[in-house]
């Protein structure tokens, strides 16, 4: 069997889905628009229109898990990198709205740039666990309404698997149209390629955000498939115990659900959490903490339940430098959401509480994830790892290596490749200048970028892409 | 000290909003000294919440706690003190709000807490302010200093927009601006040419004091 992790129990899982249940049907989300209102109350929610707020039954949350699709793919523009959901391994995506960046040439810390997304896209392109691609940070040499845009464009010609970004404005969406018609040629194949997805953060506690409500409702109508990724924090923005607050965000993402599947029945929905716990002392939001990635397994729990694929924020850390507690947290971060099956585990590549965005942290951390992968492959028991008859033909003494199912197995799944990790002896190492697991991505992300790109667009249709991404710059 | 004086700073250090409130309805009442009720009794508990924070005994809800109870004091006190016969002098005007599009003020919040627990008299236009707003309100209260804050990458932009702003109607030299949140740094602070950064309430008081004079 695989390795697993969990930690509620069924009736554990009942208990946290009946209080989400009282949040929605007593307590109520506001969803600030009135037209929006209207739709919650006419498919049965009790509404109190001066504060804005929709108590929300439990007919209607069944209701919306009933028509929310199960399984789905999300398209790449190559489509050798299409992503099938549910999946059977935790695949790897970038953490986006990030700030700053690490110069991969002198390692200064400076606030992010579209280039820098460009290479966080080239990077990415080459982590084979790397499904879906957030671009990373908020490039802060465009104009300032145009910055999710132009870094989802840039991933675009630089990166040929799925991508994923916010929409905050339903101003922006004829631009993204006109990307993906761009790639795809017709809103038909939009929807049915699905190479693009949303993430859409409710607004903790228990609140929508009108604009990024709207847009989102737009994109639900085109079949954009939708993250819902709430991000209480314990004992600031949600309740200070774990149990709660996963209650709480659960609710949230139930009545972000059931939002999506009114105003389109049938938008494909990935079940999400960013939710974690504060510094006590200073408030500032934690990640690489183990209460944060226990929120996240419990949540990875909840989606399945549901029968809804998951993607959650993981691979986190709270380290302003790549090092040893980047690593420590990172690990500590990602093996609990690998072992419990989480579909997409989100936050590669990042620092500082996903602040920061380091090249060479991207290859760490596929490499940190490749390990628990591997931890959750567990020990297969199959006639095809039987080796009883290898130890009858050894004996006693011996040794095992000229055994044809010892060459053929160590070629196959059973043992990992790593690509960072230092296994040389003590003089070989030396001999090779004494590297480490931060040297040697660096060199591999500065191959990376001098290299030319494995999956590059057909140039007419970069070209139609940077012609868009000019005109967003022009109306800023 | 008078009993009623350690029962003020302890209604404050221990963030007891009600009890606060009442004691300074019955200071009122009693016609006791304004400047001793604050010296000696809520200022010492909002004093001693800084300090034990300070020390790591006190953490982030026990000084909203104990901000909030400073002002729940103060609304009932602030008609008195503001009178001339109270003693006390007003540290100065503050204006704070959280920029537009950005709905997240809880540290916001409790800067503002502070530093009228400080001293300073504090209007919070909450979150979500356009700019335009925000320099209107400044005019018509006269205010010493401008605090914007933004939580998100995205709105961040805000605090440069209104560096703009202020200068394009000839207003930057008229007040202070400092800004604050969490994606917020020293380095862009510089950046935009605000005048100061504090990445926690109680470093905010000390810039504000740097600050207004």
């Amino acid at each position: 069997m695989k390795m697993n992790g969990q930690v509620f129990s069924p009736a554990e899982q009942d208990l946290v889905h009946k209080k989400s249940m009282d949040i929605l049907e007593n307590v109520g989300i506001a969803f600030p628009d009135e037209g929006t209102l209207s739709l919650l109350e006419k498919n049965g929610a009790s509404i109190d229109w001066d504060r804005q707020v929709a108590k929300i039954s439990r007919e209607m949350v069944d209701h919306a898990l009933a028509t929310a699709p199960k399984e789905f793919t999300l398209g790449a523009r190559n489509p050798a990198n299409d992503f099938a959901l549910p999946s059977a391994y935790s695949a790897l995506n970038l953490d986006g709205t990030g700030v700053y960046a690490l110069d991969p040439s002198t390692g200064d810390k400076r606030y992010g740039k579209l280039q820098d997304i460009s290479n966080a896209a080239k990077v990415f392109e080459t982590v084979p666990m790397g499904k879906v691609l957030w671009p990373p940070i908020v490039a802060s040499d465009c104009p300032s309404g145009t910055r999710n845009l132009m870094g989802a464009a840039t991933s675009m010609i630089h990166c040929s698997k799925h991508i994923q970004d916010e929409v905050k404005d339903v101003k922006e969406i004829p631009f993204l149209m006109g990307l993906l018609t761009a790639i795809l040629g017709s809103e038909k194949s939009i929807r049915e390629r699905k190479i693009y997805s949303v993430t859409y953060c409710t607004v903790a506690p228990l609140m929508h955000d009108k604009d990024m409500m709207l847009a989102n409702m737009e994109l639900a109508k085109l079949q954009v498939p939708i993250l819902v990724y709430p991000m209480p924090a314990c004992g600031s923005t949600g309740p200070f115990s774990l149990y709660t607050n996963v209650a709480m965000a659960n609710a949230e993402a139930l009545s972000a659900v059931v939002l999506f599947q009114l105003a389109s029945p049938g938008t494909p929905i990935i079940f999400g959490t960013a939710q974690g716990i504060i510094h006590r002392k200073t408030g500032l939001f934690l990640e690489g903490a183990p209460e944060t990635v226990l929120q996240g397994v419990a949540m990875t729990e909840m989606g399945k339940r549901y029968g809804l694929p998951t993607t959650i924020a993981g691979c986190l850390t709270d380290a302003k430098e790549p090092g040893m507690q980047a690593v420590l947290e990172k690990v500590l971060t990602t093996l609990p959401l690998s072992l419990a099956g989480a579909d997409v585990i989100q936050g590669i590549g990042l620092l500082e509480s996903s602040m920061t965005l380091s090249l060479e942290q991207i290859l760490i951390d596929a490499e940190i994830a490749g390990l628990c992968q591997r931890m959750r492959d567990g020990i297969e028991v199959s006639s095809e790892k039987d080796c009883y008859n290898d130890v009858v033909s050894v004996g006693q003494g011996g040794h095992f290596l000229k055994q044809p199912s010892t060459r053929a197995g160590f070629r196959s799944n059973e043992f990992y490749t790593p690509t960072l990790l230092d296994r040389d002896s003590y003089d070989e190492w030396c001999a090779l200048g004494s590297p480490n697991m931060f040297t040697e991505a660096n060199k591999k992300v500065k191959g990376i970028l001098a290299a030319e790109p494995s999956n590059p667009l057909p140039l007419n249709i970069e070209m139609q892409i940077r012609e868009i991404m000019e005109e967003m710059r022009r109306k800023g | 000290m008078g009993p009623q004086f350690d029962e003020m700073k302890r209604a404050v250090l221990e963030g007891d909003e009600d009890l606060a409130r009442e004691l300074a309805i019955e200071a009122l009442a009693s016609h006791l000294d304004l400047k001793q009720v604050m010296n000696e009794g809520f200022l010492k508990g909002i004093q001693e919440a800084g300090v034990l924070y300070e020390q790591g005994e006190y953490f982030l809800p026990d000084l909203v706690c104990s901000a909030d109870a400073m002002k729940s004091a103060l609304k009932v006190l602030d008609e008195e003190i503001k009178k001339p016969t109270s003693g006390m002098v007003s540290k100065g005007k503050v204006l704070l709000a959280t920029a537009q599009g950005d709905v997240h003020d809880i540290g916001k919040t409790i800067v503002g807490a502070m530093l009228t627990a400080a001293g300073y008299e504090v209007t919070d236009l909450g979150p979500d302010v356009p700019n335009e707003t925000i320099l209107s309100k400044a005019d018509e209260l006269q205010v010493d200093l401008i605090g914007l804050s933004a939580l998100l990458t995205t709105t961040m932009e805000e605090q440069r927009n209104m560096i703009e702003l202020m200068n394009s109607q000839n207003q930057r030299l008229k007040y202070k601006f400092i800004v604050g949140g969490a994606p917020v740094t020293h380095t862009w602070a510089d950046v935009i040419s605000a005048d100061g950064y504090a990445d926690d309430a109680i470093s905010a008081v000390c810039l504000v004091d740097s600050l207004v004079e």
